[in-house]
């Protein structure tokens, strides 16, 4: 009895290394080859563009290290902007460089938006002034510019800059020709918002 | 009694001796010879190969080398890889396929489309199986869109890894 038993179980066994050789045959016996590649990397350029505030002198990235939007002073207390009559407008400028690290065509343009004029305590000076942007090769130029136009909602917006290249925002602020009197010596502070923009460079447009 | 008995032997031997002379005539007289040359048998050849090491491309057709290349919203590179295919053998036939194994992206999902590797010969996309030799081209192609928002992935990257490009026999039907 137990010698059939053996017989059977020994039977088995042939039977399934049979089928498992029989099942894996084929795949051995025929030939392949493979071969590899490594494509590599491919790396994110760096969206970097640099102001340069005039007459203050002050520069920086629009992109703080931590992500936030930068603050630009274009005058400061050692670089004051001149007096302002309702003759007199002042000038001051912004100039915008592409340093971006991309490795192909990469233009920009620097837009200046609506201003928000904030009067300083116990002013009422802002409702008299009005800001005007043009654009411009080099701030040198800001104040014989005749092309200004009164910053609004559509804003003032470079031509494209080049990798590498930079432009300028001129600003012009004057009082309208009503402005009382009792303004003198009041003051109000000026801000523009900055956006630079990536151009299209894809052939069939960009959405 | 002993001499009877050797004299008995001797001429047992030589009768013996004599029927192997006959024997002998008989071969003697008929003789064929022929031969055959079965020739020699050749192994086919299977293989495939980089030919070169693979090469990128900007959207304008231009080589660039992407270790240095920074990619930003609307650029499109393809990395093409000319692979070498050998097949010999009147009944070859082989499968080729290529799998992209080890890639990591660090861009945001949808601001990024790569493809699988594709595989052509002659601008055609290939079609298994192969039974011929033939030059094959792999491409993968990577594009940052131009729906990327913000500074959405500044100087992100995307590791493409590793692909194998594999050419393995098939065995043609009612091949015993």
């Amino acid at each position: 009895m137990y010698f059939h038993r053996s017989v059977k179980a020994a039977g088995l066994i042939l039977a399934a290394v049979l089928l498992g050789l029989l099942a894996v045959q084929g795949t051995y016996a025929l030939w392949s080859s493979s071969a590899s590649a490594a494509p590599g990397t491919v790396n994110g350029a760096d969206f970097i563009v640099n102001l340069l505030g005039s007459p203050s002198g002050q520069s920086t990235s629009m992109t703080m290290a931590d992500g936030s939007a930068a603050s630009l002073a274009l005058t400061t207390s050692g670089s004051p902007a001149s007096e302002l009559t309702p003759s007199a407008p002042i000038y001051a400028s912004v100039t915008a460089s592409n340093d971006t690290d991309a490795g192909g065509t990469f233009n920009i343009t620097l837009a200046a938006g609506e201003p928000i004029i904030r009067n300083e305590v116990g002013s009422n000076l802002a409702q008299f002034m009005k800001v005007s942007a043009v654009t411009a090769n080099s701030s040198a130029s800001c104040s014989s510019a005749n092309n200004y136009q009164e910053l609004g909602a559509a804003g003032v917006t470079t031509a494209s800059i080049a990798k590498g290249a930079s432009k300028v925002i001129c600003f012009k602020v004057h009082l309208i020709s009503s402005t009382p009197s009792t303004m003198a010596g009041q003051s109000a502070n000026v801000f523009v918002p900055l956006t630079a923009t990536q151009v299209c460079g894809v052939p069939s447009g960009c959405p | 009694m002993k001499n009877a008995t050797l004299i008995k032997g001797a001429g047992a031997i030589a009768v013996g001796a004599g029927l192997l002379l006959g024997g002998g005539g008989t071969l003697a007289w008929w003789n064929a010879a022929d031969s055959a040359a079965p020739g020699t048998i050749v192994a086919g050849d299977l293989n495939v190969a980089k030919a070169g090491a693979g090469v990128w491309t900007d959207r304008a057709g231009n080589t660039i080398d992407v270790a240095s290349y920074k990619v930003v919203p609307g650029d499109k590179l393809t990395f093409t890889q000319t692979l070498t295919v050998t097949l010999t053998g009147d009944k070859m036939a082989a499968e080729l396929t290529a799998t992209g194994t080890g890639a990591s992206s660090g861009f945001t999902a949808g601001n990024v489309a790569v493809t699988t590797p594709v595989l052509t010969s002659g601008g055609t996309v290939i079609t298994n199986p192969l039974t011929t030799s033939k030059t094959v081209t792999a491409t993968i192609t990577f594009e940052f869109k131009s729906s990327a928002t913000g500074r959405a992935d500044t100087t992100a990257s995307y590791d493409l890894g590793n692909v194998a490009f594999t050419l393995t026999q098939i065995q043609q039907p009612g091949l015993a």
